[in-house]
């Protein structure tokens, strides 16, 4: 009888300690963010950064007389699974607010889930312009991550410039994919009547072996391309492509979108990078633009105990600190109230002043741009001189 | 003692108890119920398969898939209610299962299952690729809830959320599969399953045309594991190909040995475990594939029947205790 008792009382336990309430409540923040798998490049850093900045709010005193609590979830950059930890931070750990997700696929997904839920969603890194379409905005989701749009227009000013013609272009097949694509080829037309378009490759997302889309855009002689292949896949795609003689045949008239000029996927490949290509990235240690983000990169440089610290970091710092200001600005955590507080909101980020637009929720973030080249001061490629393209201009 | 347990009214007993799980239960209990339900019913719908009929299907994942594309695609992109959406779920999975099967139960063993695996594989590749239907790697978010305002005007469950009106609704809708199921193990057409997992030889020998029934035992399956995806696709709030991917296959496969093939009660049972297993785990430790791992090794050594079978062993042995 006595076994019994302790039977079910250890049963109950188990069943209810993760639900336990603690006495101190601290703001919750639910983070579904890719730790796993190529795209935890970009996404593991990116979870980090919002956790410096919460260590340090929480240091300070958090916001509102409490605590912030960051509760990071693997999505496996897979929408499913995105959707999933989503649901399960909102309904079990009870999170207050959503800032996550990092694929194209996962954020629109995840954004249902908010809408439904009534919880401020922040993206901080997906880029879809399909997340704040005018049919699939509402009023709970924000992003601080720039779009689609200003990606592929930044792209074709600068390859506009570039003394060619045949054009040519390789993305993965999939909402990210094909709307920067669209964006860089619809401009690139647009002002430069010229340029023709002689390729399109669409690898699946996680594509391992490239060569037979490499060899068959080689195969129609293009003159330059755009990429969007990103993260750990540009690591992959480029390492083939250079044995291939893929670089040398167009000249290194490259542009790698999707953040293959970002000092991670430089320092990570060393020797292997194809040097003299042009790449964008969020961040990078060595921009040293202001006094805010040389101070920022300081920091972060001592957080991650990182000599040269990761460019995706200062996304989820970007959210987070977007978040807490307008957690201020409502003086309440209700979503609905800071939902309001959101529009319109200017933030000092490291990068600048970022503001969210009333119109379609989203802030003006633009990227890094640059030619890479081999600096003796470091054991990898920079983007030198590396240019902030401001976004204003090509937001519609 | 024991004749009297056996005689209570279980099944209904149990339903009663799943209804009540949104009124005594978080949010959290009744979306981890109405997951148990909906997999509970794709692994019964498995069972068929590798239980009765001795046929292990590497690729059952494919007809959830079918059937929750089917449901979705009917409901969110051309408004089709959802007493016609749900049934075609089972009738599109039962029609592909139809055509694969007619393949699948020409071959024997290891190859009938890397041919369901390989069919598997190519309605994973179609939901994947085929962007304009399917929405392709992004899935289709947002697949409406059933039009469930009648229940608002019930009484006690006319306050409940639309998510908690789905749930009731799906505990009606996965009983009322089980039970078609009962009938279907229990009928002679049944029987003959058994024997042609006992000895396919001599139940051809004995005038039984095995390939036909394997047939239909396929497309039977088929089509519930459609109607458990229809479900699933509507609780998920959206569509993804990996409802078709071979892991879910493997995912479902698990829970069938876990909960015991052959015993009707066995698959709900080891969904049941899976589930509640994998919710712990997962909030313990990063490591939990290691973790569940373990657990699944031990507990298909120590009860080579399953739960089900275990809880067979214990009962009877309370049994004789009782009577001694």
């Amino acid at each position: 009888m006595h076994r019994r008792i302790v039977l079910v009382a250890l049963l109950a336990a188990v069943l209810l300690v993760p639900l336990g309430a603690s006495a101190q409540k601290p703001i919750k923040v639910g983070m579904p963010m890719p730790l796993s798998g190529p795209a935890a490049l970009f996404g593991e850093p990116a979870s980090k950064g919002a956790q410096m900045f919460i260590d340090e709010l929480n240091a300070r005193g958090g916001v509102l007389g409490r605590k912030l609590e960051l509760i990071v979830r693997d999505s496996k950059a897979d929408a499913n699974e995105a959707v999933r930890q989503a649901r399960e931070l909102i309904l079990k750990d009870n999170v207050d607010f959503l800032v996550g997700t990092l694929t194209s696929a996962e954020g629109p997904a995840v954004s249902v889930v908010a809408k439904e839920n009534k919880i401020v969603f922040i993206a901080p890194i997906p880029k879809t312009d399909q997340l704040t379409a005018p049919d699939k905005l509402h009023p709970y989701v924000f992003r601080v991550a720039s779009t689609t749009t200003i990606e592929g227009r930044s792209a074709a000013e600068i390859v506009a410039k570039w003394p060619v013609t045949k054009v040519a272009t390789i993305s993965f097949d999939y909402a990210y994919g094909q709307d920067v694509t669209k964006a860089f080829v619809d401009h690139l037309k647009k002002i430069k009547p010229s340029v023709e378009i002689v390729d399109q490759q669409w690898p699946k997302l996680g594509e391992q072996d490239y060569n037979p889309f490499i060899n068959a855009q080689m195969a129609k002689k293009p003159e330059a391309v755009m990429s969007s292949i990103w993260g750990g896949f540009f690591v992959t795609f480029s390492k083939q492509a250079r044995a291939l003689g893929y670089f040398d045949a167009i000249k290194y008239n490259f542009i790698g979108l999707g953040e293959a000029g970002s000092p991670e996927t430089t320092k990570s490949m060393r020797d292997d990078y194809p040097v003299g290509i042009w790449g964008n990235s969020y961040d990078a240690f060595y921009w040293g633009e202001s006094a805010a983000h040389r101070d920022y990169t300081t920091r972060l440089s001592k957080y991650l105990r990182d000599e040269y610290p990761s460019s995706w970091a200062v996304q989820g710092y970007i959210g987070m600190q977007v978040l807490t200001e307008a957690i201020k600005k409502a003086n309440s955590t209700d979503s609905d109230k800071v939902a309001k507080a959101l529009l319109g909101l200017t933030v000092e980020t490291p990068v600048g002043p970022l503001t969210i637009r009333e119109k379609d929720h989203q802030a003006n973030r633009g990227q890094l741009y640059g030619k890479t080249v081999m600096d003796p001061k470091y054991p990898f490629a920079i983007m030198k001189p590396v240019t902030y393209v401001d976004p204003t201009k090509f937001m519609d | 003692m024991m004749t009297r347990l056996g005689r209570a009214p279980w099944p209904l007993l149990v339903v009663a108890l799943a209804l009540l799980v949104p009124a005594v239960g978080s949010r959290f209990y009744t979306f981890l119920a109405n997951d148990v339900l909906i997999w509970a019913l794709f692994a019964t719908s498995l069972n068929l398969l590798v239980g009765y009929t001795g046929l292990v299907s590497f690729g059952h994942a494919a007809y959830f898939g079918i059937g929750a594309y089917t449901t979705g695609i009917l409901m969110k992109k051309l408004a089709v209610p959802f007493v016609l959406a749900f049934p075609a779920a089972g009738i599109f999975a039962g029609l592909a299962a139809l055509v694969f099967g007619f393949f699948c139960v020409r071959l024997t063993r290891i190859y009938f299952a890397m041919l369901t695996l390989a069919f598997a594989q190519i309605v994973w590749a179609i939901c994947f690729k085929w962007n304009e239907v399917t929405g392709g790697e992004q899935g289709m978010p947002e697949i409406p809830y059933p039009a469930l305002d009648w229940m608002d005007r019930l009484p006690w469950v006319g306050d409940l959320r639309t998510s908690d009106h789905f749930y009731l609704l799906t505990v009606l809708l996965v009983a009322l599969c089980l039970w078609a199921l009962r009938r279907i193990v229990g009928s002679p057409f049944g029987r003959i399953l058994t024997t042609i997992r006992e000895n396919p030889e001599r139940a051809e020998f004995i005038g039984v045309n095995v390939r036909r029934y394997e047939l239909i035992a396929f497309v039977v399956a088929g089509a519930f594991a459609g109607l458990a995806g229809g479900l699933f696709g509507i609780f998920n709030r959206g569509v993804f190909p990996d409802f078709a991917y071979w892991t879910k296959s493997s995912e479902v496969l698990i829970m069938t040995l876990l909960g015991g093939m052959g015993t009707f009660y066995g698959p709900p049972l080891g969904a049941l475990a899976l589930i509640l297993l994998n919710q712990q785990i997962v909030s313990y430790t990063e490591y939990w594939p290691f973790v569940l791992g373990t657990i699944l090794v031990v507990l298909l050594f120590v009860f080579p029947g399953g739960l089900a079978g275990a809880a067979g062993i214990v009962s009877r042995r309370l049994a004789r205790a009782l009577r001694a």
